[in-house]
């Protein structure tokens, strides 16, 4: 893996069922012009970390019915919805109304894609300052390291924690120190980077 | 059959003890993954993941 600049990473590797099913999806939004930005366990494991996961974990820009609608349809060819094929109930009842909705390969449960609107301003901003990667010859979107590092630590768990390792390990000679300070700062978990990470 | 009595604060101190061996692990694997290429890791991470 390579930074091909400072916000694109460049990474060929041996595709797993959790890359090619990310692959396929954020090609859907890419194609439907959707800002998104993936965050948490997969952008660990799209690195190396070695952990299963049942899903990936993505935010979109807030869209209205109407483009939702456009995406839907790109998203049909290849997915499904697993609790409904209600795309209005979809929307309506649970993406606008600040839920997850997840989607998964059709047939399939896992692993599956799990959508959200943005809710906080830390989730807009990783939005807004998303780093591309270049994963084999497909482009995907992901939350930048220097935020995401300091919120694997808030969350806390064990395999938070251990993902914010492995990222800090793997990233530390490219990180923004002054960036990720702040968001360890914002985040209140300066003890436990000092503890477990360093 | 009667259960062994149980000592919290040593159960604690070894979950500690060994979540401290698995960062001990992070760090040596990740020393691993930046010397190796990506195909190799990548190879090999698929095997765990599929």
């Amino acid at each position: 893996m390579k930074f091909l600049d400072k916000n694109t990473i460049k990474l060929d590797k041996e595709l797993n069922e959790l890359d090619k099913i990310t692959i396929g999806f954020t090609a859907r939004l890419n194609k439907a012009k959707i800002k998104y930005t993936i965050i948490s366990g997969y952008v660990a494991v799209v690195f190396g970390r070695n952990r299963a996961s049942e899903d990936v974990d993505i935010f979109i820009e807030k869209i209205d019915g109407r483009k939702f609608s456009d995406l839907w349809k790109e998203l049909e060819k290849e997915f499904e919805y697993i609790n409904s094929e209600d795309r209005e109930e979809v929307f309506n009842d649970f993406l606008k109304a600040g839920s997850a909705v997840r989607f998964a390969r059709k047939d399939r449960f896992i692993p599956n894609i799990e959508v959200k609107f943005p809710k906080t301003e830390i989730d807009v901003w990783g939005i807004k300052n998303r780093k591309k990667l270049i994963l084999n010859n497909s482009e995907m979107f992901i939350n930048p390291l220097e935020s995401q590092i300091p919120f694997k630590l808030f969350l806390g768990s064990e395999k938070d924690i251990e993902d914010a390792k492995y990222l800090y390990n793997i990233f530390k000679d490219n990180l923004n120190m002054d960036l990720l300070e702040q968001f360890s700062r914002n985040l209140n978990i300066e003890a436990s980077f000092r503890k477990y990470v360093k | 059959m009667k259960a062994p009595k149980v000592d919290l604060k040593e159960l604690e101190k070894i979950k500690e003890e060994n979540f401290r061996d698995r960062l001990k692990f992070i760090d040596m694997y990740s020393r691993w993954i930046k010397k190796n290429p990506d195909k190799k890791w990548s190879s090999q991470q698929k095997d765990i993941i599929d």
